[in-house]
């Protein structure tokens, strides 16, 4: 429609932001907001008992953190933007001005975050004796602006699963505080603390050599990986009593995918799993263990980063057929434009189409109409590959099928074509299951040849 | 472009603060993009001449240089925050576009930038002693950062240029000709700009004697000159005749640049004389605004018309789709009410628009497959084989597989199949009595008609299991006596299941019973 096609080939559009999603929330939360934390909590533990292991540690910590969040974090996050500029051009252009104030003032926010952490940092050394005490404000000014981050952001995020009345009246404050607003920061937050503490025990037990200062620093990280881990589990659960249930009923699915679908009880294994190992761990941190803590850390950061990559998963997948809820479909098309093209047709008005294709190809008349309904989700040939989806199905029946994908498959928007469109995808993806059509520019989705 | 409308167009702002907003936002974040790039290229010329032309002290400046890499490049990523905001509400289209055109280095930039600032960042720590590493890191990190500014001016240049599009895609997604050579210019004059801005701001903050001084100044001194001869081949390549206002600005920058060199020569020429930091910071403000008012009325005045031109069209597009709006929220509204976690709602859903509402076959869309839908209601099978074909679909025919569903709620609609048609039970006694005469006979049609097929077993072939779709496994999947009896009389349209009606019909029946009889519990 408006924008040239393209597509990441083989990984797909979901898959690409998907990852860079996931890193950028393992660290905006863990690191920038949790291990900043930490680090505020052990400068203020080294003030209270004079100690300067808690000082020198929580030093050191920050100029790993600074690093790492300075550059992955940052470029992580600006890269979902970037990401889905290039990808979903339609659906961020219009977020960003239903959002525009939370993202304008964001701006301000973010900047103020990176200067007092650029400042908190160096002037660690420089500031002492009467400073000192400033400097420990310092660090908590930047937790409340890295706080105000999150409040900021969840709004968004929260908005694109559950949009309150927004559809109806297009009213920014119940798009931002919406039904899932208040859980989900919940959530966020005890997500980044226990990451935090889970960084910071890493940290811990790999750098520091007095014994005596690593069993008390342990305790107190493994008292709040306790705490956290409990506000993580409650918030998970009050979040899903707001997820209207014709979304939430997917959630089994988005983690265990086709492959996995028909082994439901694996997902409350792993998971009970997953949450009895972080329990454990956190207990015996608790208990001072810094053997275990060294064994342990590293596959107790993984777990907990798999749940964040579960429940990013979740909340992206089950909002289904929906970019922007009761507005946008996953592929760019509005809900309103649906019956207009089944009526009068998808490619007529589709400027790029009759600017650059040569009309009278079926083929591709077929690959611009995959390209436009389809590729959001599915690519061809790669992750969540279309060829596997329509494989074995007759020709009729994957026209039949498309014009159903909404109903059969809830989370899948419907066609936006008329009849004859439909009948030339359909043709189109047959070619391409049977082998007959093999694609030129997987990113482009053209040129097609056809094959013998 | 027939169909722009919606939020896409809708601006949160008035035109004009949203171009102060841009243009202040923009200006901040260039500075420093800048410093940022200014900062990396002294910190590895400084390296190269210091490691490889024996002078320690420029090791020393080198290291004093890249140390301020890590707040120049946080604020210059931060600060972009707002311009890229800005710029994709204000010039949405042709912004868009441009990104879209040239996606792949697009988005080549997240991880351009986080090798050269991890690169840049471990260099600052390392760069004294380590000569062989601190050389890798520095020209890889090097590379990987200049060449995002190269991405961004691209973006930009392509989306100033409507006119552009249709030829680069024909292009095979390229700049040629007159654009190509724009581009190139004006991404050697961000590089210019960013050694001027490098050098005069590590001549305050890096130089720590008289000498640092003097060879940040000739680097200073010699990349002003540069700007100033790349600004004009620049200016001699505009794709428009600058406006008025245009020209004020750049005479202005003009200007100011010449009083810069001005006073960089006259400062240059005395051993013991340094620049004023209160006379460079005014002066590199003035010409920095004044340029970048340039670069944003020209971009302007392209864009401007442009986008009024979509909004025209978008309104017409937004009437036509208003008709739909209601019907869409309804529709919308409803669906949220749809929860499938029931039988009922996954067949009323997922299957009834093939197999019919009375699960008699004879869904709306029935009349469009060759292979018609079964009639599941006659349908006799076991659940591990009714799962099977749920998961795994009917290859050759409409049916699809429903993985997708995960296996509580297929197990549900198994149930409520069973509950409403007895899905999951036996075939069912024949409505009359067989002579075991015509029996034996059915029996000899079975072996001769039937088991090439069906095999003598009823579970199939080696051969048939290859047919599209194959044949079912009698011994787990059956119909009704009635609905089988019509089978075998008529055949199975679509596949390779002939009709059988020219036999006796006590030998249908007959082939029915056997049928059912291979069935095991």
């Amino acid at each position: 429609m408006e924008f040239p096609i393209f597509q990441v080939p083989y990984l797909g559009n979901g898959m690409t932001i998907a990852l860079d999603a996931v890193l950028h929330v393992i660290i905006s939360h863990g690191l920038a907001i949790g291990a900043v934390s930490m680090v505020v909590c052990a400068e203020y533990m080294g003030q209270r008992r004079s100690s300067g292991a808690w000082e020198v540690f929580a030093r050191d910590f920050l100029g790993f953190i600074v690093v790492l969040t300075t550059s992955v974090g940052a470029m992580t996050g600006v890269g979902i933007w970037l990401i889905t500029s290039a990808l979903a051009p339609r659906g961020i252009g219009s977020l960003l001005r239903v959002f525009f104030w939370p993202w304008f003032i964001e701006w301000g926010v973010f900047t103020a975050e990176v200067i007092i952490v650029l400042i908190y940092y160096y002037t660690w050394r420089k500031w002492t004796g009467e400073r000192k005490k400033r400097h420990l404000h310092l660090g908590v000014g930047y937790v409340v602006t890295a706080l105000c981050s999150a409040l900021l952001i969840t709004g968004i995020l929260g908005f694109m699963l559950t949009p309150d009345g927004w559809p109806w009246h297009k009213g920014l404050w119940a798009a931002f505080f919406n039904q899932s607003y208040l859980p989900q920061l919940a959530l966020r937050l005890g997500i980044a603390y226990e990451l935090g503490a889970l960084f910071a025990i890493g940290y811990l037990v790999f750098t520091r050599r007095d014994r005596q200062f690593r069993r008390e620093a342990l305790a107190f990280f493994g008292r709040v990986g306790l705490v956290s881990l409990a506000v993580t589990l409650l918030a998970g659960a009050w979040y899903f009593t707001v997820v209207p249930s014709a979304f939430k009923t997917h959630s089994l699915y988005a983690v265990m995918t086709s492959r996995l679908s028909q082994q439901p009880e694996l997902f409350r294994q792993i998971n009970l799993g997953g949450a009895v190992f972080l329990l454990l761990f956190c207990l015996l941190a608790l208990g001072r263990s810094v053997i275990s803590a060294r064994l342990l850390v590293v596959p107790a950061l993984v777990v907990a980063m798999l749940f964040v990559a579960q429940f990013e998963r979740i909340r992206e997948f089950i909002r289904g057929p929906y970019l922007m809820p009761g507005y946008m479909y996953a592929n760019q098309v509005l809900l309103e434009e649906t019956p207009l093209f089944m009526k009068e047709g998808m490619l007529p008005r589709s400027y790029w189409y009759n600017a650059t294709a040569k009309k009278a190809d079926p083929l591709s008349r077929g690959a611009y109409l995959f390209a436009q309904n389809c590729a959001a989700c599915h690519t061809i040939g790669g992750i969540n590959s279309i060829v596997d989806r329509v494989q074995g199905r007759s020709a009729d029946g994957i026209y039949v099928i498309l014009g159903h994908t909404q109903e059969m498959v809830p989370f899948m928007p419907p066609f936006s074509g008329t009849d004859q469109e439909r009948r030339t995808m359909a043709d189109f993806l047959f070619g391409l299951a049977d082998g007959s059509i093999k694609p030129g520019v997987p990113s482009r989705f053209t040129p097609l040849s056809k094959g013998r | 472009m027939n169909m722009l409308f919606d939020i896409l167009l809708q601006k949160p702002l008035p035109d004009p603060w949203l171009q102060g907003l841009l243009f202040t936002a923009f200006t901040l974040h260039l500075l420093f993009v800048l410093f940022t790039l200014g900062t990396a290229m002294l910190a590895i010329a400084c390296m190269l001449r210091g490691h490889w032309g024996g002078s320690p002290r420029a090791v020393r400046l080198a290291v004093r240089i890249a140390g301020a890499f890590m707040s120049h490049k946080s604020l210059a990523v931060v600060l972009g925050v707002a311009p890229l905001l800005l710029i994709q509400v204000t010039y949405t289209i042709p912004f868009f576009t441009g990104v879209t055109l040239f996606a792949p280095y697009w988005l080549a930039v997240i991880g351009l930038l986080i090798v050269a600032f991890l690169f840049f960042d471990l260099l600052a720590r390392r760069l004294e002693g380590h000569r062989i590493s601190s050389l890798l890191l520095g020209i890889i990190g090097l590379l990987c950062l200049l060449i995002v500014p190269g991405i961004f001016v691209l973006i930009l240049s392509v989306s100033e240029h409507p006119g552009s599009w249709l030829a680069i895609i024909d292009q095979g997604y390229r700049l040629q000709g007159p654009l190509l050579s724009h581009w190139l210019l004006r991404y050697l004059h961000v590089l210019g700009a960013a050694l001027v801005f490098g050098a005069a701001f590590h001549y305050f903050f890096a130089a720590e004697d008289q000498e640092d001084r003097r060879s940040l100044l000739r680097w200073l001194t010699a990349s002003t000159l540069l700007q100033i001869l790349l600004g004009i081949m620049l200016y001699g390549l505009l794709p428009i005749r600058p406006a008025m206002l245009v020209n004020l600005c750049l005479f202005a920058g003009v200007a100011g640049c010449v009083l810069l060199l001005w006073y960089l020569f006259s400062m240059g020429g005395r051993a013991d004389a340094s620049l004023s930091l209160r006379t460079i910071v005014p002066m590199a403000v003035f010409i920095l605004v004044a340029m970048l008012l340039v670069r944003q009325l020209i971009q302007n005045r392209t864009y401007l018309p442009f986008t009024a031109a979509l909004q025209e069209k978008s309104r017409s597009h937004g009437r036509e789709i208003g008709a739909f709006t209601r019907e869409s929220l309804d529709r919308y509204q409803s669906k949220l009410a749809v929860v499938y976690d029931n039988g009922p709602t996954i067949y009323a859903q997922a299957c009834a628009f093939c197999h019919g509402e009375l699960a008699d076959g004879a869904g709306p869309e029935a009349k469009n497959l060759a292979v018609p839908p079964e009639n599941v209601a006659a349908v006799r099978t076991t659940a591990p084989y009714l799962h099977q074909i749920l998961t795994q679909g009917v290859p050759g025919s409409a049916m699809p597989y429903f993985t997708f569903l995960d296996r509580h709620k297929l197990d549900a609609l198994a149930d409520y199949l069973n509950a409403r048609y007895q899905t999951l039970g036996k075939p069912g006694p024949l409505p009359a009595d067989i002579p075991a005469a015509t029996l034996s006979q059915a029996e000899q049609v079975y072996a001769q008609a039937c088991a090439p097929c069906h095999g003598q077993d009823g579970r199939g072939t080696p051969q048939s299991s290859g047919y599209r779709p194959p044949p079912p496994d009698f011994t787990a999947y059956g119909l009704t006596p009635q609905r089988s009896f019509e089978v075998i009389s008529n055949g199975y349209p679509g596949t390779l299941m002939p009709g059988f009606g020219h036999l006796p019909e006590a030998v249908r029946w007959g082939l029915v019973r056997i049928v059912g009889g291979k069935r095991t519990p």
